[in-house]
């Protein structure tokens, strides 16, 4: 048995931002920065070492259940329901573990789903679903106690390129346009973030370098595009930390 | 929120997570019907072994009513509630790692001690039906006596067994989060509970000094107040010891246990390696 400053190592430093209501951030970064970790603290799966995180005016660590009142969590894995129960099964089981009547449950599932284009999947057992419609699957479970901030690790991840595209055009005309909702995504895919971002945190081994619109991020480092913008970045951080 | 819709919401979580497995186990249609003939075997091999074993002085040293095979059955079927006890919130942990849904189970309103006493419904639901079938088969070919038993203090004793094991598996559950693998919590205390439990033999076997370390297992009285109730035909007056101890044991552990399990998810909370095999 190790004392647990043994078994930490520093995996975010001195990060700052804040997201308003019905805005989407990306997080980006290369492996290793930090992003999955964020995403985690702030969905009360990590608790922090040191500082403080709050969502929706709640902290994390000190209130960790009036936080996940308040948010959704999807991870791209395409392994994380009960794959001999039926879609409705899943989604039903998590919404009562979400505090929702079984009246309200029904409603919400046919609700969502149509949308979703799940209506004629929900008797199914996920074993039998394809990739995509999973990923649907596991946006509607995120989505169905209306949580009002979204968080997404790598939301496309294991998705082909079409099913990619479709699942990026709902994320943003219904979860974002539709219901509003503030959305914080991890991504290594920079089209996707350049997609549905309307601002961009740029992690660097644990570091906040950068967090601003695309295009204020692109004249702060002098680059035409993303990807070069992220280069520059990281190099110059690179340079600074030796 | 006041604490009567607060017991009705964990109530139907508990229920939730029960249909939860009960759905997952009926997808596996043929282990129930494996299941019922692995108990007619395991009753038969009993009987036969009993025929083989049993002598006037092996009857004299039993208590009163039973004969070897029904002791032994009794021993068997009940101490099985120990293992699924100690083994189901760990089972339902590392399935909830290796699915994938632990991290999605651990953002709802629903806190993880709540998930893992839902998970553990259907085990120890489980275990009672294939107790009954393994009775039922002892007293349908084998003359198992079943006439005259106090069912309502078997219950009893039952339900505080089930609760003072449950303290036991927590425990269990709090090393598998910390140490991942190779839990000797769960190993030390079967196997000291085989031994001097009462499992296959009385405790009067038993040198003086591990009679006393028997009476510090709550599977000793948890035996003894299911032979008592089934075989010997206490009332439930005569129970009350039994029943006594495991609610002591009870009331000792689950606190205790329930200390160490939040200790124990903060510091992985903190090290990060809460979904880590």
């Amino acid at each position: 048995m190790q004392p647990v400053s043994r078994l930490t190592v520093p995996a975010l430093r001195g990060i700052s931002f804040e997201v308003k209501p019905g805005e989407v951030l990306a997080v980006v970064g290369a492996n290793g920065a930090g992003k999955s970790t964020l995403l985690r603290i702030l969905t009360t799966l990590l608790i922090p070492t040191r500082g403080r995180a709050q969502v929706c005016g709640f902290d994390v660590a000190r209130a960790p259940a009036k936080v996940r009142l308040q948010i959704g969590y999807h991870t791209g894995g395409d392994a994380c329901f009960y794959s001999r129960l039926s879609a409705r099964e899943n989604l039903v089981l998590f919404a009562g573990l979400n505090n929702i009547s079984a009246t309200e449950t029904a409603k919400r599932i046919a609700e969502i789903t149509g949308p979703f284009g799940l209506g004629e999947l929900l008797d199914r057992q996920v074993r039998t679903l394809s990739t995509g419609n999973i990923h649907r699957l596991g946006l509607a479970r995120a989505m169905l106690h209306r949580p009002s901030v979204l968080f997404l690790d790598e939301p496309t991840r294991s998705l082909d390129p079409l099913a990619a595209a479709d699942f990026r055009r709902f994320l943003l005309q219904d979860v974002v346009g539709r219901h509003g909702t503030t959305m914080i995504f991890a991504s290594h895919m920079l089209a996707e973030v350049e997609q549905l971002a309307g601002r961009i945190a740029v992690l660097d081994s644990g570091r906040l370098l950068a967090c601003d619109t695309l295009a204020g991020l692109k004249a702060a480092a002098g680059a035409d595009t993303l990807e070069e913008t992220l280069e520059i970045l990281t190099r110059r951080n690179s340079r600074e930390a030796q | 929120m006041r604490r009567a819709p607060q017991i009705s919401l964990m109530l139907r979580k508990l229920w939730l997570l029960f249909r939860r497995d009960l759905a997952v186990a009926r997808s596996y249609r043929a282990a129930f019907a494996v299941e019922i003939f692995q108990a007619l075997f395991g009753s038969a091999g009993f009987y036969f072994l009993s025929r083989f074993v049993e002598s006037p002085k092996l009857e004299r040293s039993l208590p009163s009513g039973a004969n070897y095979f029904s002791f032994a059955l009794v021993g068997i079927a009940f101490f099985d509630y120990l293992s699924v006890g100690l083994s189901t919130f760990d089972a339902s942990l590392e399935e909830a790692r290796q699915n994938g849904t632990l991290e999605n189970l651990l953002v709802t309103q629903t806190s993880l001690p709540v998930i893992l006493a839902g998970s553990s419904l259907y085990p120890f639901v489980w275990m009672s039906l294939r107790t009954a079938v393994y009775i039922g088969w002892g007293a349908v070919l084998f003359g198992f006596p079943l006439r005259g038993a106090n069912w309502l203090g078997a219950f009893l004793v039952l339900g505080a067994s089930v609760l003072a094991f449950s303290g036991l598996g927590i425990l269990s559950a709090s090393y598998l989060l910390v140490f991942k693998r190779g839990n000797p919590v769960n190993w030390a205390i079967l196997g000291l509970s085989s031994v001097v439990g009462g499992m296959l033999y009385p405790i009067s076997v038993l040198p003086v000094w591990l009679q006393y370390l028997a009476r510090l297992t709550p599977v000793t009285y948890s035996l003894e107040g299911m032979r008592a109730a089934i075989l010997g035909h206490a009332s439930t007056r005569e129970l009350l010891p039994s029943i006594a101890g495991l609610v002591l044991f009870a009331a000792v552990l689950l606190p205790l246990s329930f200390a160490i399990f939040s200790w124990a998810l903060r510091r992985t909370k903190i090290t990060g390696t809460l979904t880590h095999f």
